[in-house]
C-alpha cells in the first residue's frame, strides 16, 4: 500500500507540470486581462514583469512548487487572495454536491438493479432498462434544465438556483442542493443500474458458487442478495471510484447553471480571467481527488474480499 | 398604476460572461471591468452624475445626482463641480468636494478601463476650491467631460476614511460608499448582498430594503430561475427565442431597451484586401443587414448607417449616399479584383456568432470566400494588436459616442483596435469631443459618419439592444421604463426601484 501511496507522488506532481505547460500555451496574460482592452503593450509586459509573468515558466513552476509543498498555492492574480482560502471556501461546496449525487445515484440504482435481476426480461426489468438507456443519451445540463422546469417552475419544490451553507440551515441546504446533485446523478444511476443489472444476471445464469446455494435450497432473494450481489458489488466500487472525475467534472456545468459557488464555477471564473494560479490549483484538486479516490477504492476491493493483498506477492 | 411602496427585497441576477463577474471586487480604483460592474458600483456609490431618460427612452441626458450642478468654463478647458450639502457614506463621514478630490485622483491611476481618458493640465489639475467644489484643468478643450462620468470609475466615490481604516485589499471586497444600498456581503463573482443605507441623502429613498446581485450561468438558466421565483429582473438578456417567450409569459415584463452601439464590420484598411476600396465597397454591398435583423433577430433590433443608433446622442438614421444591398455591384466588384478570400472574426458571443453565420452565407453569394474565426476576449485582443486581421465584427459606440468604447475606440489611429489611419477622422473625433457646443458637436459627428461611409471604412449594422427581464410586481427607472444603454447594459437607477405586494 504504501508504494501505492507513493505512486501518487509522481502522478500529481506530473498532472501539475502538464497543467502548468497547457496554461502557458493559452493565449493572452492575466496583466491583459486586469488591464482591459485599451492598455498599450507596454503597459502589459510592465504588469506582466510586476506579476512575475515575464519570467521563464520553468523558474515560475519551480516557484509554485516549492509554495505548494509548503501548503502555499500562492495568491490569485486577479482578486489577489490566497488561493488556499480560496479553495477552502469552494470545495466544501462542491465535495457535498459529490457526494450527495454519489451517494443519491447509489441508493437508487443498487434496489433498482435488485428488483430488475431477480426477473430478468421481465415488465419491471424492461422498464428500469428503457428509463436507464433513455438517461444515459441525457446530456447533464439538458437534464438540468428539464428538472428545474419540473420540480422549480411547475411544481414549485425547490429553488433554481442559488446555495445556502448547510451549518446555516441544514433543510434549506438540502433544497438548494436536490435539484443540482440529482442532474449529476440521474446518469450515473443509469450507469450504476445498467451496469449492476448486467453483472448480477450473468451471475445467476451459470455460475458454480450460484448454482451449488441454489442446489442448497437457498432461495432466490437470499442467493442474489448474499451470493451475487456481493460479487457484483466488486465490480460497483471499480466503477465508482473511476467514475469519481466525472462527476466532479460535471460540477463544473451544474454549478453553472444552479449559480453554486464551488470550485466548478471558480474554476470557469479563473480560466476567463487567465488567473492561472486559481486554475492550476483547481486542477491539482481536481487530480489529487481522483488519485485519492483510486487508493480508496482499491483499499475497500481488499477489504472486501480477503484475497486481495497489496504489497505482496 | 399603483404607486411606489417602500420595503421589500429583490434579486437581480447578471450573466457570468459579462455583468455577473467582478473578480477583482468592487473599488473602483481596483476594479478591471468596471464596464461591466455599472449595476453594482451605482447601487453601492450611487454616483456624481446618472443618465436619466423619459419612460420611453426619449430625452436622455446626464443629470447631477451627488453632485448639486456644474460649469463648463474656457471653453471646456475648466470644468466646476459642486458636491451636494450634507451627503454622508454609509459609514456616517462626509461626502465633500475633499473626498471627490481624493477619489478622482486616485481613479485616475486605477488599472480599470473604465478610468476617464481627460487631457489634464499639468499644473494643479484637480483642485478643492470650496469645501463642496472640486476643479477640473484640461490642457486643452474636452466637452464631453460630463456624458462620459457615468461610465467611468471617477463617477463612483468611495469613503476615503473607511478605505484607510480597511486597508485595500478588505475594502474591495466590502467597499464603502454613499449609494443607496451598503454591503453586507460579497463573494466575488457569485452573490453580492446589500442593505439600504441609514445616511442615504435623498428622503424617502431607496424604496427596496435589501437588494442582491447573483452570477448565473446565462439567459436559459436565468429566464427560468425567474420562473421558478428565485430572483426578480435580470439585465441583458438577448437570446431572441427566450425573449420572446418571456414576452408571452404573463408572469414577466420585458423591457427592450434603446439600442445605442450598432454593431460594425470592422475591415483593416492597413492589409490586403481592404487597403483597396473596392474591396470595402464590395463588403457594403454583399451586406444586406436588415436582412439578418428582419430573419434571425425577428424585427426586434434596428439597423443604423452610422455609429449611434437610435437611442444615443447624434444619431442619423440615414447616411446621404451609404451603400445599401447590392448583390449585382458587389459580385461585380469582386469578379474585377479576382476573387476575395477573407478572414472575419469575431468575439464568441451568441448574437455576434449568429450575425457572422448570416453574413458569410450573404457574402458568399458575391463570391467572397469566408472563414469565421471565433475569438475569446484575451485572443481578440492579440489578433488586434498583431495587426494581421482583415475584418471583425465588433460592436461600436456608446450613448456618448466620445465615451466608453465609442467611435475613436475603433476608428482613430491610435486606438489599437481600429484598422484606420486616417489623419481626417483623428481630428473629427478630437474635435467633436472637445466642443463643449452640443450644435456644434452634432455638426461635426454628421460629418465624421459621411466620411467613414464616403471612404467605405466599415459597414454598420444591427444596433443590438440588451433586453431586461423582471418578473411581475417589480418596477423601476432602467428596469421597466427605458434608459439609453450606457454601454452595454442600462444604468438602473436602484434608489427608485421598487415592488408591490
Amino acid at each position: 500500500m504504501g508504494k501505492r501511496l507513493l505512486m501518487a507522488i509522481p502522478i500529481t506532481l506530473g498532472v501539475s507540470i502538464l497543467t502548468f505547460w497547457v496554461l502557458n500555451l493559452v493565449p493572452g496574460s492575466a496583466a491583459q486581462q486586469l488591464l482591459g482592452v485599451e492598455a498599450t503593450e507596454e503597459q502589459v509586459r510592465a504588469l506582466e514583469r510586476e506579476m512575475g509573468l515575464d519570467r521563464p515558466a520553468w523558474i515560475r513552476y519551480l516557484d509554485w512548487l516549492g509554495g505548494a509543498v509548503t501548503g502555499d498555492l500562492g495568491k490569485s492574480f486577479v482578486s489577489d487572495q490566497q488561493v488556499t482560502s480560496l479553495l477552502g471556501e469552494r470545495l466544501v461546496v462542491t465535495f457535498e454536491l459529490v457526494i450527495l449525487a454519489m451517494v443519491g445515484s447509489l441508493v437508487l440504482a443498487i434496489p433498482v438493479a435488485l428488483l430488475a435481476a431477480y426477473r430478468p426480461n421481465r415488465l419491471f426489468d424492461r422498464l428500469s432498462m428503457i428509463v436507464s438507456v433513455s438517461g444515459l443519451s441525457v446530456a447533464n445540463y439538458v437534464l438540468a434544465l428539464i428538472l428545474v422546469l419540473i420540480f422549480a417552475v411547475q411544481l414549485g419544490w425547490f429553488p433554481a438556483i442559488g446555495y445556502v451553507p448547510f451549518t446555516e440551515d441544514p433543510v434549506e441546504n438540502l433544497r438548494t442542493m436536490a435539484l443540482p446533485a440529482a442532474a449529476i446523478a440521474f446518469p450515473l444511476f443509469c450507469f450504476y443500474t445498467r451496469f449492476l443489472r448486467g453483472d448480477l444476471v450473468d451471475q445467476l445464469l451459470g455460475q458454480d458458487y450460484i448454482i451449488t446455494a441454489q442446489a442448497k435450497g437457498v432461495g432466490p432473494w437470499r442467493v442474489l442478495i448474499r451470493h451475487a450481489f456481493r460479487n457484483s458489488s466488486f465490480g460497483l466500487i471499480t466503477v465508482v471510484g473511476l467514475n469519481l472525475s466525472t462527476l466532479i467534472g460535471a460540477t463544473v456545468i451544474i454549478e453553472q447553471i444552479f449559480a453554486i459557488p464551488g470550485l466548478g464555477q471558480l474554476m470557469v471564473q479563473a480560466i476567463n480571467t487567465r488567473d492561472m494560479m486559481v486554475v492550476q490549483a483547481c486542477v491539482i484538486v481536481f487530480a489529487v481527488v481522483t488519485v485519492v479516490a483510486n487508493l480508496v477504492t482499491d483499499l475497500l476491493y481488499a477489504v472486501l474480499d480477503p484475497r486481495i493483498r497489496y504489497g505482496s506477492s | 398604476m399603483e404607486s411606489p411602496r417602500q420595503g421589500g427585497e429583490i434579486t437581480v441576477l447578471e450573466d457570468s460572461a459579462f455583468a455577473g463577474s467582478w473578480p477583482t471586487g468592487l473599488d473602483p480604483a481596483s476594479n478591471t471591468t468596471g464596464g461591466a460592474n455599472i449595476a453594482m458600483m451605482q447601487a453601492i456609490y450611487g454616483g456624481l452624475f446618472l443618465v436619466r431618460a423619459n419612460d420611453d427612452g426619449s430625452n436622455a441626458r446626464v443629470e447631477p445626482h451627488q453632485a448639486e450642478s456644474y460649469e463648463l468654463l474656457d471653453g471646456g478647458k475648466t470644468v466646476k463641480i459642486k458636491i451636494r450639502d450634507g451627503i454622508k457614506f454609509s459609514d456616517g463621514t462626509p461626502l465633500d468636494a475633499e473626498a471627490v478630490r481624493f477619489n478622482f485622483e486616485r481613479n485616475l491611476n486605477a488599472n480599470c478601463t473604465c478610468k476617464p481618458t481627460w487631457p489634464l493640465a499639468e499644473k494643479d489639475p484637480i483642485t478643492v476650491e470650496e469645501p463642496n467644489t472640486v476643479v477640473l484643468r484640461f490642457s486643452e478643450p474636452y466637452g464631453a467631460v460630463i456624458n462620459s462620468f457615468p461610465v467611468s470609475n471617477v463617477n463612483w466615490i468611495v469613503s476615503p476614511t473607511a478605505l484607510k481604516e480597511m486597508g485595500e485589499e478588505k475594502f474591495r471586497v466590502t467597499p464603502v460608499g454613499a449609494g443607496p444600498f451598503k454591503v453586507v456581503s460579497n463573494k466575488l463573482s457569485s452573490e453580492l448582498v446589500l442593505e439600504r443605507n441609514p445616511n442615504y441623502f435623498k428622503q424617502g429613498l431607496p424604496y427596496l430594503d435589501k437588494l442582491t446581485f447573483k452570477s448565473i450561468g446565462g439567459d436559459q438558466a436565468a429566464y427560468t430561475a425567474l420562473l421558478s421565483g428565485q430572483a426578480h429582473a435580470y439585465e441583458g438578456m438577448n437570446t431572441v427565442p427566450l425573449l420572446e417567450q418571456a414576452e408571452a409569459n404573463d408572469k414577466l415584463t420585458v423591457t427592450l431597451q434603446p439600442p445605442t452601439s450598432p454593431y460594425v464590420i470592422q475591415l483593416n484598411t492597413q492589409i490586403e484586401p481592404f487597403n483597396d476600396k473596392k474591396a470595402r465597397e464590395a463588403i457594403y454591398y454583399a451586406t444586406n443587414f436588415q436582412a439578418i435583423a428582419d430573419g434571425v433577430f425577428k424585427g426586434k433590433y434596428p439597423v443604423s448607417q452610422s455609429f449611434t443608433a437610435s437611442g444615443g446622442l447624434f444619431h442619423k438614421e440615414t447616411v446621404p449616399g451609404y451603400r445599401t444591398y447590392d448583390l449585382e455591384k458587389a459580385k461585380q466588384l469582386v469578379q474585377e479584383l479576382g476573387g476575395m478570400k477573407i478572414k472575419l472574426g469575431t468575439i464568441s458571443n451568441y448574437v455576434a456568432k449568429q450575425v457572422v453565420t448570416a453574413l458569410q452565407t450573404q457574402w458568399r453569394e458575391a463570391g467572397i470566400e469566408v472563414e469565421i474565426v471565433d475569438h475569446q476576449l484575451a485572443t481578440l485582443i492579440k489578433e488586434f494588436q498583431t495587426n494581421k486581421w482583415q475584418a471583425m465584427l465588433q460592436t461600436a459606440g456608446a450613448w456618448d459616442p466620445a465615451s466608453g468604447v465609442g467611435v475613436g475606440f475603433r476608428f482613430t489611429s491610435t486606438s489599437p483596435y481600429s484598422g484606420i489611419k486616417d489623419p481626417k477622422i483623428d481630428e473629427l473625433v478630437r474635435k467633436a469631443s472637445a466642443t463643449i457646443d452640443q450644435a456644434e458637436r452634432e455638426r461635426l459627428y454628421t460629418e465624421l459618419g459621411q466620411y467613414i461611409s464616403d471612404n467605405a471604412y466599415a459597414p454598420f449594422g444591427l444596433a443590438f439592444a440588451p433586453g431586461n427581464v423582471v418578473v411581475k410586481g417589480v418596477y423601476g427607472p432602467g428596469l421597466t421604463t427605458k434608459i439609453p444603454p450606457l454601454m452595454v447594459n442600462t444604468g438602473v437607477i436602484w434608489d427608485e426601484v421598487w415592488r408591490s405586494q
